[in-house]
């Protein structure tokens, strides 16, 4: 490959000679560029197989991080989704996550630097899942497949290098959580008549879509003892509860996890995830009172029947079909800090900042 | 086999303000200070004010809160900074 040569393409990094790979490895550990696991070593001709599969110049500019006003560019994404061990048709979902993290309602500075410790959360939809075997089947939250473990990992090492979102440096996460080497997540579409979360957000199905969100460690229930719609989602909604009383008491983005077992009881019965959404954002309530029973009696203060909910509107739920076939288990992922970070869905391989035909 | 592989981090050093010069004393001047507004800055930032004001001589303190704690400071706040001769600012978990 290395004859092909790139006159057409130039980069900007600098660059390093090395022995070896496990040279390569020393390099990048001993600078701090790494999640601590081992890297594949970003030549020229990888970063350049990614870029040119997602037809974008080294030089694009995804956009500025507003806060430290750091520019960031398509080049240095496509190192990092290298070093991830991205093969070129990974990279795609890479860059729409971090276009979408740069998007102002996400508070990307906010969310990679809060003591808080969350992670970000990608969930892919549309064509690109079967393209990539992203299935969203068993193990849907752990290490499924190679595309979610990879595209997660670009996203975490690119905050990493780019952002200097490292533990102790950007990252001041008290405790964080695993989902921080790689928290991406495909939607079943295939195993659900639900309408796609991408498509659930405004837009066409058909298209490929990356949703971001802030997000805690998940948060796992069990209900294998009842298959009413409003008895399963009461579980959710309890665990929504206890994420409140015990974390945060502000509504936000929170992320329902539905596997098949779970899932089919609620399609039996006609529920669909608006329907699902509705009644989640009626029982996921708290009163601020109920803080004095898990110890947080001091900030109650003379406001103890205000009642908070977990969601500000029904549409801050993203419900997602995902997980193995067998087990009546589910997940609630709470978000970072309430509203301050919002999910952001993009879709892959349209220019966001593009005029519409005929502007 | 021999490699050349490319850097990950952001080269290009973000842009840095310069220090604004020492103070020789805080004696008569007025002091900004911003806080995050978490629980644990009001009894913090209530403290520093006195000790500014009883022991250092500060003329005046002016203290502000952020609307979001974990974005910066509105531009409303930034705007009022060049009326102080000084800034504190800080979080509190």
């Amino acid at each position: 490959m290395s004859e092909r040569g790139h006159s057409d393409m130039h980069f900007a990094a600098r660059t390093y000679d090395v022995g070896d790979l496990l040279a390569a490895q020393e390099l990048y550990h001993a600078n701090g560029w790494t999640d601590g696991l081992p890297i594949v070593p970003p030549t020229e001709d990888a970063v350049h197989a990614c870029l040119e599969w997602a037809m974008t110049p080294p030089d694009q500019l995804l956009g500025i991080e507003p806060v430290r006003a750091v520019p960031i560019t398509a080049e240095k994404l496509a190192i990092n989704a290298v070093m991830a061990g991205c093969l070129p048709m990974h990279f795609p979902a890479v860059l729409t996550a971090f276009t979408a993290m740069l998007q102002p309602e996400f508070l990307l500075h906010g969310a990679t630097s809060s003591t808080g410790g969350c992670a970000v959360l990608i969930i892919l939809n549309g064509p690109i899942r079967r393209e990539l075997g992203a299935t969203g089947s068993f193990n849907a939250l752990g290490n499924s497949d190679r595309a979610t473990a990879v595209i997660g990992r670009a996203i975490r090492l690119a905050l990493i290098n780019i952002l200097e979102v490292r533990p102790g440096g950007i990252d001041r996460s008290t405790l964080g959580h695993p989902g921080k080497f790689s928290y991406c997540i495909a939607e079943d579409e295939e195993g659900t008549p639900w309408m796609p979360l991408h498509a659930q957000r405004g837009l066409p199905p058909e298209v490929s879509a990356v949703t971001v969100m802030a997000g805690g460690a998940p948060r796992q229930i069990m209900n294998e003892w009842t298959t009413q719609p409003e008895e399963i989602l009461e579980t959710f909604a309890a665990e929504m509860r206890a994420n409140m009383r015990q974390y945060s008491i502000w509504s936000g983005n929170y992320a329902l996890i539905i596997p098949p077992q779970l899932r089919d009881h609620l399609q039996a019965a006609c529920w669909s995830k608006a329907d699902i959404a509705d009644f989640i954002h009626a029982r996921a309530r708290v009163h601020r009172r109920e803080w004095a029973e898990v110890g947080k009696g001091a900030v109650v203060r003379d406001r103890g029947d205000t009642e908070h909910a977990a969601l500000g509107s029904p549409d801050q739920l993203l419900v997602v079909a995902a997980g193995g076939p067998a087990g009546g288990f589910g997940a609630v992922i709470p978000p970072w800090l309430g509203d301050k970070s919002r999910a952001v869905t993009l879709p892959i391989g349209a220019c966001v900042d593009c005029e519409p035909p005929g502007q | 086999m021999p490699l050349k592989v490319l850097d990950p981090t952001n080269e290009t050093a973000p842009p840095l303000g310069q220090k604004a010069p020492r103070l020789a004393s805080l004696a008569g001047k007025t002091i900004g200070v911003i806080s995050n507004g978490k629980e644990g800055t009001q009894g913090f930032f209530a403290h520093l004010d006195r000790m500014l004001r009883e022991e250092f001589g500060v003329a005046d303190v002016l203290r502000h809160v952020k609307s979001n704690y974990s974005a910066p400071a509105g531009p409303d706040i930034v705007d009022e900074i060049r009326r102080w001769q000084a800034v504190v600012t800080g979080i509190g978990d």
